[in-house]
């Protein structure tokens, strides 16, 4: 295998508009912000309640969330898989070998990043925001609204995170999508096959997409923060 | 007047969600394949044939015999395509799958370096080639994943009455592709099926050393999973694949599949 | 006539600290109060306290002539009642948007809510800093932000915390003279701070906290109407 010959034709498939290239880099954007879109609701929900109200239980649910976050992908796609094959108990569903279950996979891989961030975030705010909130008359849903919109730049950070590690992992999405072509190929798991078949020059060139995907969510980040209020 | 528009409007969601899943008549068949099987190209040439006239599509998980299997039992997928006959027969007797047929044959060869340390070129007797790549401590790379293609390997070695171990022999949990692609990286021997050799040919420069044991014979089935197990099922397009690749001209489709001009399969179905 | 906020038997610790003791306060619709007391003395306890933000231990409460609890503390007089703290928390929008924060709350129509918010950024002098957003205002500005954030809700009564502390000359002169226009009649204003220039207001009645209690250091206390509770 010549690499330089290897990523050439890297390049002429990217830019010829290879139609499987392109869509399993459809896949992968699709498959990611769907799952995001899923997680965030209940997720910042979940951040925001453990960092504002005491309950029997919540330092354990912090260290439960944060143990998480470092959760290998292998072992939430093998528990998804055990829970949706035909034997399983949610079989019926008949979600196995679809993007739908790589969905649920990845949500479930960026929703503890979620959670930790935004926890983080609400914890981390000014303890005057919450009493001039009150103070002005907000109640307890503005209030909390106001306090997530004044972090949101550390939320929104934990939202780019999550986004990097649900397109990057390929443990859940091997495991419940099947690597089907044209259904459940996505990039990192068409990198894992193409390699594996010595084709390196798709697998070169997926992995230009997934670097610049990656330089261009740290670049967000970096513009976040610094517009985060450093004052 | 508001109430007929909402009541319209309620209709009109509900046929457009239900139309197109009633108006599919064939629904997409989930199948399971070996790696090797995949890698070879076979079914990229072979499968578009069939969805053109079945009218849905294949979807190929391709995994080791051992885990295609395990979707079958498991129900996840409607149908294997798979070579290791002793397992299959397995899979139908303990009630998994029904309707097993003959589809094609390849062969396994021994592959290896160009310099052939072990001096096996050209014999016929795998087993005996086995045991003097053993007595040359040559490297060989094994499949070590539980395939028709391991499962073979390992009943040479038994057969052979050596246990293969040592530094030399790397069992790699792969598929053949990265199997073959580690032999040539280690200029090591491998067993492999003629079509993913034919296949990667070109980026290993392996050489086929043995060839033409009559133990080396690598057949194909294909197996519907039991409907009576999973009732939700694809057993429809499920027969109706294995009806196809059994019919002439599934066959024929599989013995003018060629690569470099050779041909990597021949049809065994049962003439109907 | 009836007391604005009337309280009696006001208690607080911190662990060991005796902040409040027994205290008694009666602050009338339409006066003007300051509140000294050493450092840590209790002054913004006190003010949290009656704005709702903090428990005390203990205490009587009645706004308007009517008794209520500390730990329910009414929407009504959520409306009524706003303390500004003595470094202001502005919210990551701009000046107008900030001042317009509590009206939004209120449900107030769009049409009264500009109205308001004009008048009040015309009255503290921020028309020129409208689409300003906090971190690029001056510690004076933020002062006069947080004020006519208050007084754009009309409260009836204003607790302000230290307003003029850590401000330059300039600033505090601007303050000064916008507390000197603060209270219209129904309105109570009460300033926890030492500045002399807002001491010397005209009208200004003084009250002392020390050692837990509060005492009037001019005026006559007016009658209590201890029948309230």
């Amino acid at each position: 295998m010549d690499p330089l010959a290897a990523t050439g034709d890297a390049f002429r498939l990217l830019f010829s508009g290879d139609h499987d290239l392109w869509r399993i880099i459809w896949i992968s954007l699709r498959v990611a912000l769907i799952s995001l879109v899923l997680a965030t609701p209940l997720a910042v929900a979940l951040g925001f309640g453990l960092a504002t109200f005491n309950f029997p239980g919540r330092r354990a649910a912090v260290v439960t969330l944060q143990s998480l976050l470092s959760f290998p992908t292998v072992m939430v796609g093998l528990i998804l898989y055990m829970l949706l094959t035909r034997r399983g108990p949610l079989g019926s569903l008949h979600l196995l070998f679809t993007q739908e279950a790589m969905i649920i996979g990845q949500a479930l891989l960026c929703f503890p990043v979620l959670a930790a961030y935004t926890l983080a975030a609400v914890q981390g705010a000014d303890p005057r925001l919450r009493e001039t909130a009150i103070g002005l008359g907000a109640g307890p849903w503005r209030t909390a609204l106001t306090t997530l919109l004044e972090v949101r730049f550390t939320v929104l950070a934990g939202v780019l995170n999550g986004f990097g590690r649900a397109i990057s992992e390929v443990g859940s999405a091997m495991m419940v999508g099947g690597n089907i072509e044209g259904v459940t190929r996505n990039m990192t798991t068409a990198i894992a096959l193409e390699t594996s078949k010595g084709e390196f020059a798709q697998g070169i060139a997926l992995g230009f997409v997934l670097l610049v995907l990656a330089l261009g969510i740290n670049m967000a980040l970096a513009l976040i923060q610094g517009q985060g209020g450093m004052k | 007047m508001a109430k007929l528009l909402r009541r319209t409007l309620g209709f009109l969601v509900l046929a457009a969600t239900i139309t197109p899943a009633v108006l599919l008549a064939a629904t997409d068949i989930k199948m399971a394949t070996t790696t090797s099987t995949e890698n070879s190209g076979l079914l990229k040439v072979l499968l578009p044939q069939f969805e053109a006239e079945y009218g849905a599509k294949v979807q190929v998980i391709s995994v080791g015999s051992g885990k295609a299997m395990k979707l079958g039992e498991n129900g996840d997928v409607d149908v294997l395509l798979v070579h290791a006959r002793p397992e299959e027969d397995k899979f139908v007797a303990q009630g998994h799958g029904v309707n097993r047929r003959d589809v094609m044959y390849n062969d396994f060869i021994l592959v290896g370096p160009k310099e052939d340390p072990a001096q096996v070129r050209g014999m016929t007797d795998v087993v005996a080639a086995l045991k003097k790549i053993h007595a040359a401590q040559a490297p060989f790379i094994s499949r070590g994943d539980d395939s028709g293609t391991d499962k073979m390997e390992k009943s040479y070695w038994q057969t052979a009455g050596v246990k293969p171990q040592g530094a030399w022999y790397v069992s790699a949990g792969q598929g053949m592709g990265e199997v073959l692609t580690m032999a040539a990286s280690k200029q090591g021997y491998t067993l492999t099926d003629r079509a993913t050799h034919g296949a990667y040919k070109d980026k290993t420069g392996l050489d086929i050393l043995v060839q033409g044991d009559p133990r080396m014979f690598n057949p194909y089935g294909v197996i519907a999973v039991n409907p009576k197990k999973y009732p939700d099922i694809n057993y429809r397009g499920a027969m109706a694949f294995v009806d196809w690749i059994t019919s002439p001209e599934g066959q024929k489709a599989i013995a003018d599949f060629k690569l470099n001009g050779e041909q990597l399969f021949f049809p065994s179905a049962a003439k109907r | 006539m009836t007391a604005l906020v009337h309280v009696q038997g006001l208690s607080k610790r911190f662990a060991e600290r005796v902040v409040l003791e027994d205290a008694e306060l009666l602050l009338q619709p339409g006066a003007r109060y300051v509140l000294t007391g050493d450092n840590g003395a209790g002054k913004t306890t006190l003010l949290k306290i009656l704005a709702g933000l903090e428990p005390a231990d203990a205490g009587r409460f009645a706004y308007a002539g009517r008794a209520f609890r500390l730990a329910d503390y009414p929407a009504a007089l959520r409306r009524d009642v706003v303390y500004v703290h003595q470094h202001p928390y502005l919210f990551h929008t701009t000046v107008k948007g900030n001042i317009g924060y509590g009206l939004v709350s209120r449900n107030v129509p769009h049409g009264e809510k500009e109205r308001r918010i004009r008048l009040a950024m015309a009255w503290a002098n921020l028309d020129h800093l409208r689409d300003v957003p906090p971190n690029r205002l001056s510690g004076g500005e933020k002062q006069r932000v947080a004020l006519a954030r208050a007084k754009v809700l009309e409260p009836h009564v204003l607790l302000l915390d230290e307003p003029t502390a850590n401000l330059d000359a300039d600033s505090r002169q601007q303050i000064v003279h916008l507390l000197g226009e603060l209270s219209p009649a129904e309105t109570c204003v009460l300033v926890a701070c030492h500045d002399q220039e807002i001491i010397g207001l005209a009208g200004t009645v003084r009250l002392h906290l020390r050692d837990g209690r509060l005492s009037l250091l001019n005026g006559s206390p007016p009658a209590s109407d201890a029948a309230v509770f």
